[in-house]
Parts: structure tokens; C-alpha cells; sequence
């Protein structure tokens, strides 16, 4: 008997071939058998008018300090996420010093906007060595976790603050060989490097004080590993992005390792970019290197409030005159009587109808909260006032501390993205899974992929599965995960093709200490099962702790 | 402005990867290379007040080199 038998479901197998109607035999957490009228399990899991697929796997995440109080990664999971990688954009927990700790909490803060209750109260830092942080997340995993160590904290744990200050020493240098090297034998999938980010007060982390040689001679340990190098490049300026991707490939043809960048997207202001850089990436790829462009498959939402002036109003000058004030005197100029009406005026002849009327409040904030989810113009209409009108007053009636969003602004054309992410040289990832907390979600991608883009015809169901599981297993390589074949993991979704998608975003506060962040909850997902264990189903998560450090 | 500096042909504002709103200015360079860069909302609030303007739309024919300007 089996320990657990899918049955007759259309079974996608991560391939790209076609489906076919099969059950699916797991034992010992490994795909024992796919194929019609199989033994029975210990338990049965009815697919009828599904599809069996592998679990997704999301290469680019920050759950790093979330893994330490939830091993399930909520709600990648219920999202049909079964392995994910984080330790991204040159950050990681370890390897760090206790003395060190307090600068890497700042650059986590910074990209994660985890609120500071999450690394006081929430865990115990028990370790300095990747070792031990592996050790401290691997006893509650519910999801396969791939960890990439972060250039900035080797360089931090070699260097101290000099780290931030200089390039490194040849001694240096070796040292941080010998670290990483440590690193990548105790279950490093690769190194993680940035040359964008910044710390809690505004200076570049670590990692942007290396210069070419550290970097390459880092390249060299992970070439004797045949691991992945992740970089965040200059993403604002097409011509320094393709510069990082032909630096890229050199040390991928160097070194003989994969490399990945990530983000990539598309805007109308600037919509050669993505084209530009794939191009790139092909020729680089004719010649052998291999770099991975990551695109996301979500829209570009943008938002903002009047607590700190936004571009969102660059193209209205008197409410960049107003905005652009001291908050004191803003909330003055807002509250003015002849002011807020010339803003009004410049707002349009409809009141700002047609420029706000579709902004949408995101509460977790000083609204009121059974406002959220509402467009400007509905609440306007409630409170017989115009949208401008209502934007100025509802925020002054809170502080300024009212946040709207306007959806899909960026990376939103359809028909643009759907075949880059077609493209057989692009790479489906760049979520941020676990950053940016409190400014919007960053889940549900998987879903997006499946209700835009496959349901509007741009890949098939299977190309899109493959997409996000075989491909991402084989880039990362990652050992016998991301395809239903005997004899690999049981990482599988079971999910209804036409139901698959996002949820809307909303607010929640389930952070340590109370804290805010923006989440979405998963459509159409039914079952997911990590290496054979049930891990979410009926829109419940189960008690499984199966979940590995998977390389 | 002077001979041979890249000037502001477009500034358009877009949403960052952040999620916060990002101005774009596109540039042409003296040898007629054209180039698009993504300003954060700081930067391009103080581009603005650099070129003494009030509005995005009041940027094109600018001199790029008003961004070094107060830095």
C-alpha cells in the first residue's frame, strides 16, 4: 500500500509534454508510480477535474528571518510553493558574528520592512555560522528551503566595518574564499550579490564596495561547486544592466556557473529596457555564458500617501509645491482653504474623477478600516464630495497617514510580457516572497501566472508549469525536484486550472510584535504536499514539517 | 545650457520596483546616444527643484546636468 495515491487527476508532470489522466503513488516521500488504477494508499486524494502538478518553486524570496517562526513561509505555501530560495540581493543570516548583528538587522529592515519586534522577540539568534542558521530553520520546515549566502554579510563577518568603507585585502579576500566555501558545503546554493542596495541609512551594503577581482575570486569557489551567482544590477539604466550582464557572463563562462539577475520588467516609459536586455542575454547564451534574466509575472502597483511627497503628483505643480513641504507646514497648505482649491483646480475639471477616482485605499494604516478596499470615487461618492476633494480631507482627517494605491501602472501589458515570459532564455521569478512588507504583497505570483497569462493564451498550462518548476530545478540545479517522475520528490500542487490565481491584497497583522504586512491568499489551490506529506489542503495548513534544506 | 551636454528629451512618471513612483527621464547625449534612467522619488523631486520646476512635464530641454547640482 501506498502512503498516498492522487487519483485521476490530469497529471502535468513539469515536463512541457502533455497532460494525461493518472493517479499519483507517493511512498517515503519520493514519487513511487504515476499511471491509471494504482494500488491503494493510506490516503487518498481525489483529483478529479484537477491537475497534479510539481510544487512551484520561487527563486527569489527574502523569508530568511520569517523562516524562523514559520517554517510554512505563509502563505507562499498555500499558493502551491514548495520549495523556495532565499538569502537574495546580497543578504543573508549568516554567516554573522553576535557584533554584527545589529548592521544586518538595519539592511533587512531596510529591504524586508520587518518591524523590529521580529528579531527580538520572535527567535533566539543561535548561531554565527551558516551551519547553524541552517540548523535553527530546518526543524520547522514545511517548505523545501534552498539557501543562497549573501556577499555583504561574508564580506561584514571577514572585513567588520570595514566592510563598508573599502575594497578588500588579498588576505581578505581569501578569507572570504574560505567562508563561502564553508558556506556552499554546508548547503549554500550560491552565492547572492547587489550592486543597488543600501542600508537602513542610506549606504551602499557591503557587497557594493568589492571590486571585479573579489568578485571573481569568489566566482572561483562557486565554480568548484557549479553554483549560482545572483546579482541585483543597476536595474534603473538599461545601458549599466546589459554592462552587468556581459560581467556576467564572462564570469559564468570563467568560472562555469550559472548566474541569474533579477528584477527585469517592463514600462511604457522605458519599453525597450526588457527587450534590450534579453536581447543581450541571447547573444550571451549563443556564446555559451549562461544568465538568467528574472521576470516577474505580477503588475507594478504604486502607491503612496501624503505623509512623504510621491511622484505620483509630478505631473500636478501645485500639489508638488504643497507636498514637497515640511510636514508641519503641509498639513497647513492641505488644510487652507484657497490652497486645497487651487490644488483642486489643478486636478481637473471633474474634481479629480477621472485622475483619482481609481486610486483604491490599502488600509493597515489610519483609515478607517472597512474603507479599504474601496476606490476614491466610491467614497467620494459617499461623502457627496470630488475625488481630489476627498483625497485632501480623508488624509488630513488622518494624519496624512492614509495609503492609496493605483494598481497595474507597471509591467501590466499583457500581451508585451506574456511572451518574455514565454521566452525560453527568461527565467519566471523575482517575487520578493517575504520583502517589502508594508509596502505591497509579494505572493501570489504563481497564481497571477496561470490566470493571466495561461488563461489568455500566451503559454500552455503545461509550458507554464514547467516554467515554474522543472526549468527553476534545472537553472538552481537543484537535485530531483520540480518534475512528477518516479523516484523523485513528492513536492506536488493539486489545483483547478481555471480557478488558479490571487487573491486581493490585504492587510494583515501577523508579525511579531503585531506588525503589518500586505499579503494575498491563494485561489484555486486544493492540495499541496511537500515530500509526500500533506502540507495544506482545504484552505487549512496541516501540522507537516517535512520541509528540507534542499541543494 | 551649454554645446555638447545630453539633455532631457521626456520625463514620464512610473511606478518602481518598490512600488513607490519613480520619474523616467530619457536623455540625448551630445553624439545622439538616447538613454532612459529611473530616478527614485528623492532624486527626482530634487531634479525638479534644481531645473526650477514644479511639474515633470516642465523637464524636457532641460540640461542634465542640473541633477549635480546642491549635491
Amino acid at each position: 500500500m501506498y502512503d498516498v495515491v492522487i487519483r485521476g487527476g490530469l497529471v502535468v508532470d513539469g515536463s512541457g509534454e502533455a497532460g494525461v489522466l493518472a493517479d499519483v503513488a507517493i511512498a517515503g516521500g519520493k514519487i513511487a508510480e504515476i499511471g491509471q488504477g494504482l494500488a491503494a494508499g493510506r490516503r487518498e486524494i481525489d483529483a478529479a477535474g484537477r491537475v497534479v502538478a510539481p510544487g512551484f518553486i520561487d527563486p527569489h524570496t527574502h523569508f530568511d528571518v520569517q523562516l524562523l517562526w514559520d517554517g510554512a513561509a505563509k502563505p507562499a505555501l498555500e499558493h502551491g510553493v514548495t520549495s523556495i530560495v532565499p538569502g537574495n540581493c546580497s543578504l543573508s543570516l549568516a554567516p554573522l558574528k553576535a557584533a554584527d548583528r545589529k548592521a544586518v538587522v538595519g539592511m533587512f529592515q531596510q529591504i524586508e520592512e520587518m518591524p523590529p519586534e521580529a528579531f527580538t522577540i520572535a527567535f533566539d539568534w543561535t548561531w554565527e555560522d551558516f551551519a547553524g542558521y541552517r540548523d535553527a530553520i530546518a526543524k520547522t520546515l514545511s517548505v523545501n528551503v534552498a539557501p543562497l549566502v549573501g556577499h555583504s554579510v561574508i564580506r561584514l563577518f571577514v572585513m567588520g566595518p570595514a566592510a563598508q568603507e573599502r575594497t578588500a585585502q588579498p588576505g581578505e579576500v581569501a578569507a572570504m574564499q574560505d567562508l563561502l566555501r564553508e558556506c556552499l558545503d554546508a548547503g549554500a546554493v550560491g552565492l547572492s550579490t547587489s550592486f543597488v542596495d543600501v542600508d537602513e541609512t542610506g549606504r551602499p551594503v557591503p557587497s557594493r564596495y568589492a571590486d571585479s577581482a573579489e568578485l571573481d575570486a569568489l566566482c572561483a569557489v562557486l565554480g568548484e561547486f557549479g553554483r549560482m551567482l545572483q546579482v541585483v544590477p543597476e536595474f534603473y539604466a538599461t545601458d549599466i544592466t546589459i554592462a552587468r550582464i556581459d560581467q556576467l557572463a564572462e564570469l559564468s563562462l570563467r568560472h562555469k556557473i550559472p548566474t541569474t539577475f533579477s528584477p527585469l520588467f517592463d514600462s511604457r516609459g522605458n519599453a525597450d529596457n526588457a527587450p534590450r536586455a534579453i536581447a543581450r542575454v541571447e547573444e550571451q547564451f549563443a556564446r555559451g555564458a549562461r544568465v538568467w534574466p528574472q521576470m516577474q509575472t505580477r503588475p507594478i502597483d504604486l502607491s503612496f500617501s501624503l505623509l512623504r511627497p510621491s511622484l505620483f503628483f509630478a505631473r500636478l505643480p501645485r500639489w508638488v509645491r504643497v507636498l514637497r513641504q515640511p510636514l508641519a507646514e503641509r498639513i497647513a497648505a492641505l488644510g487652507d482653504p484657497e490652497t486645497s482649491a487651487r490644488m483642486i483646480e489643478d486636478a481637473g475639471p471633474d474634481g479629480g474623477l477621472a485622475m483619482f477616482g481609481s486610486l483604491v485605499l490599502r488600509g493597515g494604516d489610519a483609515a478607517p478600516a472597512e474603507l479599504t478596499g474601496q476606490t476614491l470615487a466610491q467614497i467620494a461618492e459617499a461623502r457627496g464630495q470630488g475625488c481630489a476633494r476627498t483625497l485632501i480631507d480623508l488624509s488630513l482627517e488622518h494624519g496624512l497617514d492614509v495609503a492609496f494605491l493605483a494598481a497595474s501602472l507597471g509591467h501590466e501589458d499583457t500581451d508585451r510580457i506574456g511572451p518574455m515570459l514565454a521566452h525560453p532564455l527568461v527565467h519566471i521569478g523575482a517575487s520578493d516572497g517575504g520583502a517589502h512588507l508594508a509596502s505591497f504583497a509579494t505572493y501570489g505570483d504563481t497564481g497571477y501566472l496561470f490566470s493571466e497569462f495561461v488563461r489568455k493564451g500566451h503559454l500552455s498550462l503545461e509550458a507554464a508549469v514547467k516554467k515554474i518548476t522543472s526549468d527553476t530545478a534545472e537553472i538552481w540545479g537543484l537535485q530531483n525536484r520540480g518534475r512528477l517522475a518516479p523516484g523523485w520528490a513528492a513536492d506536488v500542487v493539486v489545483f483547478g486550472a481555471d480557478a488558479l490565481a490571487r487573491g486581493d491584497e490585504r492587510p494583515v497583522f501577523d508579525m511579531p510584535g503585531g506588525g503589518m504586512r500586505y499579503t494575498r491568499d491563494a485561489r484555486g489551490v486544493d492540495t499541496v504536499l511537500v515530500n509526500g506529506e500533506v502540507a495544506y489542503a482545504d484552505g487549512a495548513y496541516t501540522d507537516a514539517r517535512s520541509g528540507v534544506i534542499c541543494t | 545650457m551649454t554645446d555638447g551636454e545630453a539633455i532631457i528629451l521626456d520625463a514620464v512618471v512610473a511606478p518602481g520596483h518598490d512600488g513607490a513612483a519613480e520619474l523616467l527621464v530619457t536623455l540625448r547625449h551630445p553624439n545622439g546616444g538616447v538613454e532612459t534612467v529611473a530616478l527614485d522619488g528623492e532624486t527626482g523631486f530634487h531634479l525638479m527643484k534644481s531645473c526650477g520646476v514644479s511639474s515633470a512635464a516642465e523637464l524636457p530641454g532641460q540640461p542634465w546636468r542640473r541633477i549635480l547640482e546642491g549635491l
